[in-house]
């Protein structure tokens, strides 16, 4: 079967002020279609990175990047961005949910923006899974950082995405609430074969996945 | 969306729903007050009941803006021409005294020739050099009534008479007593002429200005015309300035608006980019909530003109201003067009933004 992801010497170099920061140093990296992979390092090691060249969020400066058959390098942004929408869902260590909208609207915003409209039975389905029924009539600031995680974990998987992407889930949450997001991912990952990328610095939580990826300066360094 | 990002932060959305508002008003005030003093001006020198209109070369369309007296004896050699049934001189004089007034000259018996006289609501015609005849808006205005002294071109007159409005002028005193007051002895601003027929107008025209061909000889329908049509170059480009800073006003403060919305606002511009929102989905929710607030505040701005509209008149009875629909579709396509414009730059700026660097903006 064709890998979902399948990376060969990526290579990403920013620019800062003058300086040419090389934050990823020749990637490879294959992911097969229902893996849940947990990636892990040291700060600054370049997995935020990978999650976004991945994601589509940056393009790469060199190497090959396959992402459902789909070569980012020949990929405008214009394409990535339509690319994310329909493939890619992601989960952030801060939640990042809209203040303003509560938590049904912060959903629905991301059925909204893939523009095939609501679909009620999509939606009654994935707060079941995550338990968030009764939140989501709540604004972000009356949810805890559990529910505010889940609130984020629908709205990245209400539209069906090819490829959850998260960053550092857990990285806000007590021992709990670390438990239970891990378990929904688990969860998702077992009931609709989802594939998973996760950032993570906590060893248990990598513990998770069904395999760990390690990175250094750039580069993988155990598989 | 929109709306929840509207009613996020009240004091900026009110005070750029304001900005709007007040861009509005002013637009509909200034445009009101002009149309409307041009207008009633306009209706009042055809009320007079003339014909025909003669000023001296030179002489302003705002009858008393440019002194330019001519001999009364003008005026004599016109009333024996064909078809003129009467003429009556009037001798225009600004006063300052108290407020700015217009204060008209007039020769009472040619004067009710031609108009064919006042209609007195109280009191009578004047009796007395010094004697003051107002129409029934001033005397609202000022709180004045028969017996009162008024004081004008630095003398006291003697209220004698309150008369209809709609004739000309809202001030009259006896031409002999302008006269002396502006040392014009013999002469007068404007000429009345009545014709035996309306039918005559034209043959009358002819014949003066063939006499006068410097003069300024107008029919009263030409005068009118010109002065209730859209086209009085100094007063449409006053217009065209007052409505420029308005628009302006309102075009900046969205746009300083929209630009400390989007400031603030990277972070969950990022996030929408996470999630796959396009460049023209951004663009186009900004521009949907700058239309919002530009929406509301056109609705504001239309009550807030009636609003104003309503002190204006209470504080001076003797404006008008005039609303029309015409110019308040004019006005809310102006904010409209004001406002896109000035939330356009913060939009595409932010729609510009890098994910990555909005998602980490802090």
């Amino acid at each position: 079967m064709e890998p979902i992801i399948q990376t060969e010497n990526l290579r990403k170099i920013y620019r800062v002020g003058r300086v040419d920061v090389q934050a990823l140093r020749g990637v490879d990296l294959t992911v097969q279609v229902g893996e849940f992979i947990a990636i892990v390092g040291p700060s600054g090691c370049g997995k935020s990175t990978l999650l976004h060249i991945l994601g589509g969020l940056t393009g790469p400066t060199t190497g090959k990047v396959l992402v459902d058959g789909n070569d980012f390098l020949k990929m405008t942004d214009s394409d990535r961005t339509r690319f994310r929408r329909h493939k890619i869902g992601f989960v952030f260590q801060r939640f990042n949910l809209l203040p303003t909208l509560s938590a049904r609207d912060n959903i629905a915003l991301a059925q909204a923006i893939q523009g095939n409209g609501f679909n009620p039975h999509r939606f009654d389905s994935v707060v079941r899974t995550l338990g968030i029924q009764e939140k989501l009539g709540a604004k972000p600031f009356a949810l805890s950082g559990g529910e505010q995680q889940r609130v984020a974990i629908a709205r990245a998987v209400i539209c069906e995405p090819k490829i959850l992407l998260a960053d550092e889930p857990t990285g806000n949450l007590d021992t709990e609430n670390s438990q239970l997001v891990l378990n929904m991912l688990r969860a998702l990952n077992r009931s609709f074969r989802q594939t998973i990328l996760m950032i993570t610095h906590n060893p248990e939580a990598a513990a998770v996945a069904d395999r760990i990826v390690r990175m250094r300066d750039g580069r993988i360094i155990l598989e | 969306m929109i709306l929840a990002n509207v009613l996020h932060r009240p004091v900026r959305t009110t005070i750029a729903i304001l900005a709007v508002a007040i861009e509005v008003t002013m637009v509909l005030i200034v445009v009101g007050l002009t149309s409307g003093m041009r207008n009633e001006t306009a209706k009042r020198v055809e009320g007079i009941g003339a014909d025909v209109l003669v000023q001296a070369p030179g002489a302003s369309m705002f009858l008393g803006l440019g002194s330019a007296p001519m001999p009364v004896k003008i005026g004599d050699e016109i009333a024996e021409f064909p078809h003129v049934q009467a003429v009556t001189p009037v001798l225009i004089q600004p006063s300052s005294t108290g407020s700015i007034n217009l204060v008209w000259g007039i020769d009472l018996p040619s004067w009710n020739r031609v108009t064919q006289g006042f209609v007195y609501l109280s009191g009578g015609p004047f009796t007395g050099p010094y004697d003051l005849l107002v129409d029934d808006w001033n005397a609202k205005a000022n709180h004045t009534k028969v017996g009162d002294t008024v004081k004008l071109l630095n003398h006291d007159f003697h209220l004698v008479g309150i008369v209809e409005h709609g004739k000309g002028a809202r001030l009259f005193i006896p031409l002999a007593t302008a006269q002396d007051l502006s040392a014009s002895q013999n002469h007068a601003t404007v000429f009345w002429v009545k014709c035996t027929d309306p039918g005559y107008t034209e043959d009358v025209l002819k014949s003066i200005r063939h006499w006068l061909p410097t003069y300024q000889v107008l029919s009263v329908r030409e005068y009118y015309t010109m002065m209730t049509s859209n086209n009085l170059p100094a007063l449409n480009a006053f217009i065209a300035a007052l409505v420029g800073v308005a628009v302006a006003i309102g075009f900046l403060v969205i746009l300083l608006s929209m630009y400390t919305t989007i400031t603030e606002r990277t972070r969950e511009i990022g996030i929408l980019k996470s999630l796959g929102a396009s460049k023209g989905y951004i663009i186009m929710a900004i521009l949907r909530e700058a239309g919002l607030l530009c929406a509301v505040g056109i609705a504001v701005g239309c009550v807030g003109t009636l609003g104003a509209r309503k002190v204006l008149l209470a504080s001076f009875p003797t404006l008008s201003v005039d609303l029309t629909v015409d110019w308040a579709l004019r006005a809310a396509t102006l904010a409209l067009v004001g406002t896109l414009i000035g939330a356009f730059y913060p939009a595409l700026r932010a729609a510009q933004l890098d994910p990555v660097d909005a998602l980490a903006y802090e």
